[in-house]
């Protein structure tokens, strides 16, 4: 990324520039702030003779007790989701790992500033004795000094293992290192005992909690503020363990001719809303592995369901459980991928899944614990005009929920102020996403408006000649999609976003494209895409080049 | 345990490290001290502990020309441009040493832990070497490095 860019990027957007300026600046003030009261303070004149290090260490810990109160918001993830719907129009409550990185970041930088600062304050105190104590002391004997090294040695090892690449190849690293964060904030709170900043000759401790007087003890007390984040985070791990031991039953598991395992599990005390997503835990696999998984169910559906593909150690050894090990779904997905069991049925669906016999007693179900579900902004589809759902890959998985919701509102007559749904499936080989296929399927087969929902299903892979001719003979003239099997045909090559957004907004703005509406009004088209990031950029791009005064197009992305 | 690829991460505990190192010896330029110098020191108000006649290499080493700061700066600038790499390295048989990286972390360990700022760089640099260890016992290789890649346009 250039200069530019970057400078672009920064700076010229509104939203970011209002953060970066609210952020660092607040950043700024505190670090001021605490220079300021040290320098000022007649009662720590004794402290000032260090001059410039210790100003440059107190202002610097005050920014990183401000930064410590940070660092665990984002991950509150209950209380996010509560207050999600509330929030999303001053900042995006989804970019909340971003946001954690961000305090990250900030943190190392200011770590550095206050380590290096309290270097310089320890080797002159030392130096001058002003206390009578040697530099190592209070590096290696005093609570702030141990507290202070065991945080760096923590951070150096929850800040390498957390590097993308590291979680790709090896999540349970970063899992289990990452929890060390409890130390980490132990450490925090405690980094000021011992009454470290006062202006008596020996420290001022009182039986009582805190421990020491405050007359004397002349620190910012700042972890009686960000100590709260932290009570909190506990008390919502805590609720997460206990909400997930709540009656749970895996009722049925179906696997589908491409090889995914489908999981529907019966959990009344499990409300969520189509488009989230939560935790799994097996605890007969790993009592400790929790993996996030969509939910594929609708709200309305008696079970929540998920789909998972048999790609991972953990899904693996799920599968090699449930009796559908690697091997079995192996030859299944190769078939599926020839499309062999398409021509055995004339019906033009694509063969029916399996359903797992539990009553036969070769294979009894395991116990399963859901965490979640948490959200997504794939949620606040129905508030649109129009919807643009946009799946690459393995991201259709939150729109199979979603398409299903809006099937059952549709039944009931209740879409909201939704009047049209345009669904993109961007992927590279159809036939292995069978189960989608037949949601599909469904979906289409039951819309009694042919404006309503339309699906377009590109297709991206390399096509041979066979493969080739084999569409076009066919294609002509069938009723159904030779490849997908779905009354709408299938594309091939990638699309072209900003075309597809430019024609869309021309419609609208004619007045084609939406039965009724007026032109005076502002149509508001909501993007939801879900898959890989350069996509996403490029579709980002498109809404926002479109945008105009009588349509207004948003975007959102979805996290894995 | 996942597929871990040692020493990937390895790298960025190493880097980690070094530029720890490259700053604590920059520091250890302006404020001399030997680490060790408690040891047959004796305390003075004011003036701190001096140190005893049996660390009186290192005080010359350290306090009265900084010898060991600034190798231990031009070793972790070395870590470090080897690491990232330096364009000139990247090709080399000797960028892709694990070997190299353990013995070059060890010195850095020792030269580390002489100077007073330069102890939790020593403490890092074991465990990035101690990770690296784990990499050669695992018999893991760095793949050779392409040519082209991350130029744009000139590839």
């Amino acid at each position: 990324m250039g200069l530019k860019s970057w400078f672009h990027a920064e700076f010229l957007v509104p939203r970011r520039l209002a953060f970066n300026v609210i952020f660092y600046g607040l950043h700024f003030f505190f670090f001021g702030y605490g220079w300021y009261s040290q320098f000022t303070n007649q009662k720590l004149a004794a402290l000032n003779g260090l001059q410039f290090s210790v100003w440059t260490s107190r202002g610097a810990g005050l920014v990183l007790a401000f930064d410590g109160g940070l660092i665990l918001l984002p991950m509150l993830r209950n209380v996010i989701r509560v207050v999600r719907p509330k929030v999303t129009w001053l900042f995006p409550a989804d970019e909340n790992i971003w946001f954690h990185r961000q305090v990250a970041y900030s943190m190392a930088f200011w770590a550095m500033v206050h380590t290096t600062a309290h270097y310089v304050n320890f080797i002159n105190v030392e130096r001058t004795q002003v206390r009578k104590q040697s530099a190592l002391d209070i590096h290696y004997t005093q609570p702030g000094g141990i507290t202070g090294h065991f945080m760096l040695l923590i951070m150096l090892l929850m800040y390498t293992t957390a590097h993308h690449k590291v979680r790709a190849q090896c999540f349970e690293a970063f899992w289990y290192t990452h929890h060390l964060a409890f130390f980490f904030m132990l450490g925090l709170y405690t980094h000021a005992t011992g009454c470290f900043v006062r202006d008596s000759v020996d420290p001022d401790y009182i039986p009582s909690f805190p421990f020491y007087s405050t007359e004397h003890c002349l620190g910012y007390l700042s972890w009686r503020f960000i100590i709260w984040p932290g009570i909190l985070y506990f008390g919502e791990r805590m609720w997460r363990e206990y909400r997930s031991r709540r009656a749970t039953r895996l009722s049925k598991v179906l696997v589908h001719p491409s090889g995914a395992m489908e999981l529907r599990i019966i959990k009344p005390s499990f409300k969520y809303t189509a488009g989230q997503w939560l935790f799994i835990m097996v605890p007969e696999i790993s009592g400790w592995q929790w993996h996030p998984f969509t939910i594929t169910s609708a709200p309305e559906d008696p079970y929540v369901s998920i789909h998972i593909r048999q790609v991972g150690d953990w899904t693996r050894g799920l599968g090699e459980r449930l009796g559908v090990g690697p091997q079995v779904v192996a030859a299944m997905t190769q078939s599926a991928m020839k499309g062999i069991e398409k021509d055995e049925k004339g019906d033009g669906s694509r063969g029916d899944f399996v359903e797992l016999d539990s009553g036969a007693g070769a294979i009894t179900l395991p116990a399963v614990r859901l965490d979640g579900p948490y959200g997504a902004p794939a949620e606040d589809v129905f508030d649109n005009q129009v919807a643009v759902l946009i799946g690459a890959g393995i991201g259709v998985t939150p729109f199979a929920s979603i398409l299903k919701h809006i099937w059952y509102r549709q039944k009931r007559g209740n879409v909201g102020s939704l009047k049209r749904v345009e669904f993109f499936w961007v992927c590279r080989d159809a036939p292995s996403f069978g189960w989608f296929q037949s949601l599909l399927q469904e979906v289409e087969a039951v819309q009694a408006d042919p404006n309503f929902l339309r699906i377009n299903v590109y297709l991206t892979q390399k096509i041979d000649e066979n493969m080739l001719w084999n569409i076009a003979v066919n294609d002509a003239g069938a009723e159904y999609d030779p490849l997908t099997l779905l009354r709408s045909r299938t594309m091939f090559g990638r699309p072209d976003w900003n075309s597809i957004f430019a024609q869309m907004r021309q419609a609208i703005e004619a007045g084609q494209y939406i039965p009724g509406a007026t032109s005076q009004l502002k149509t508001k088209v909501g993007t939801y895409f879900c898959g890989p990031s350069v996509l996403a950029k490029a579709i980002k791009d498109a809404t926002t080049k479109n945008s105009g005064a009588s349509v207004q197009f948003s975007f959102a992305k979805e996290h894995f | 345990m996942g597929n871990l690829v040692w020493h990937e991460y390895s790298r960025y505990v190493s880097v980690t490290a070094s530029v720890y190192a490259v700053w604590a010896s920059f520091f250890g330029l302006l404020y001399r001290k030997y680490f060790w110098d408690f040891v047959g020191g004796t305390f003075r108000d004011p003036g701190g502990i001096q140190p005893g006649p049996n660390s009186a290499i290192f005080i010359m080493l350290i306090v009265k020309a900084p010898v060991i700061q600034i190798l231990s700066m031009i070793l972790g600038l070395f870590l470090l441009a080897l690491e990232f790499p330096l364009p000139p390295l990247k090709g080399l048989a000797l960028h892709r040493s694990i070997v190299l990286r353990i013995v070059l972390l060890l010195f850095q360990v020792f030269l580390n832990i002489l100077y007073y700022q330069g102890t939790n760089a020593a403490i890092w640099s074991l465990i990035a070497a101690i990770c690296y260890t784990r990499a050669q016992m695992l018999g893991e290789t760095m793949a050779e490095a392409k040519n082209n890649r991350g130029k744009g346009g000139s590839a």
